[in-house]
């Protein structure tokens, strides 16, 4: 999750989000080195006493400062094009979990093999036990088995929705009518928080999504006690 | 037109790379239309006899640009025949 102070991305728990990781240290490298590098031509043309009034043009330096942002440009989206077309990529899940947004929780729908629904609302923050996370906590969170395939179709029920948790790199937003969807590997057990992601009303910020990565023998036995308690 | 262009070239040869690069991406760019409006599943050019090339999608076949990980000859169908 997120903590105080926080500069950079949460850690990663899955691949993709890895992936983006690595491509924002790549392109922030980059925009680092352009800007330490106009930084510098500045203090230098600032700084200097020698003057050339007569200079009308050079075609060295224009081939030059026209080929090499054309480079770094391309060196940009290469990477970016790949992970774009990494992400679309959905294959075999082994589990499909509905998320439905409604004002203003979530419910998770496990129809695979059983019908299991629940509701996943906010813990108030006065209800909250020690060592929880205010408007992060959720009385159900959506318990998923760890380094599996996992197929998540995102709707909403009243107006628009997002479902979005940085840690797995994944925002789908949730339409009313519309089917989104997209799929993630979660690389490590844990924990995983998210917020709603679009404005939907007085409790926006207080429908948080938690997402939990557990062993798939644990996911079996949370499952078949949800179907009970159901 | 062309003609001119490439005297002042002559005198200015900065400027190839310019056309290189932003011709390039033009031609990138329109090529990508191109493929998208031929190939892909959801353009319907003839009304009479392919009425509707969504309803004709194979699991083998690529429909995206680029595959990063899958390898689509793998790839079997999940969904019922209709």
């Amino acid at each position: 999750m997120a903590h105080p102070s926080q500069l950079g991305f949460q850690d990663a728990a899955s691949p993709v989000m890895e992936e983006l990781l690595h491509f924002h240290d790549h392109a922030l490298m980059i925009v680092f080195l352009i800007s330490t590098l106009v930084l510098y031509i500045i203090v230098a043309m600032v700084s200097t006493k020698l003057t050339n009034k007569y200079i009308l043009d050079s075609q060295e330096i224009e081939i030059i400062w026209t080929v090499l942002p054309a480079v770094i440009l391309i060196l940009i989206a290469l990477p970016s094009l790949r992970i774009l077309y990494l992400m679309d990529e959905i294959n075999d899940p082994h589990l499909t979990i509905k998320a439905m947004g409604h004002q203003w929780y979530w419910s998770y729908e496990y129809t695979d093999y059983e019908d299991l629904g629940f509701d996943s609302y906010m813990i108030p923050t006065q209800d909250l036990a020690p060592g929880q996370f205010r408007l992060l906590e959720a009385d159900h969170r959506m318990v998923v088995p760890v380094e599996s395939p996992i197929r998540i179709l995102i709707s909403a029920e009243d107006v628009l929705h997002s479902w979005a948790v940085p840690a797995l790199g994944i925002k789908m937003d949730a339409v009313p009518g519309r089917l989104n969807q997209t799929a993630f590997i979660t690389s490590r057990p844990g924990v995983f928080y998210g917020q709603c992601s679009e404005i939907c009303g007085a409790n926006h910020s207080f429908m948080p999504i938690v997402v939990e990565a557990v062993p798939l023998e644990h996911f079996e036995s949370w499952s078949s006690l949800m179907l009970e308690d159901a | 037109m062309l003609a001119t262009v490439s005297k002042q070239l002559r005198s200015h040869p900065a400027l190839i790379p310019l056309f290189f690069f932003i011709g390039g991406g033009a031609a990138m760019s329109m090529m990508y239309l191109a493929r998208l409006g031929l190939r892909n599943p959801d353009v319907c050019w003839d009304r009479k006899n392919n009425p509707e090339p969504w309803n004709k999608m194979a699991p083998t076949d690529q429909y995206k640009f680029y595959a990063v990980n899958i390898d689509y000859s793998k790839l079997k169908k999940n969904g019922p025949d209709f």
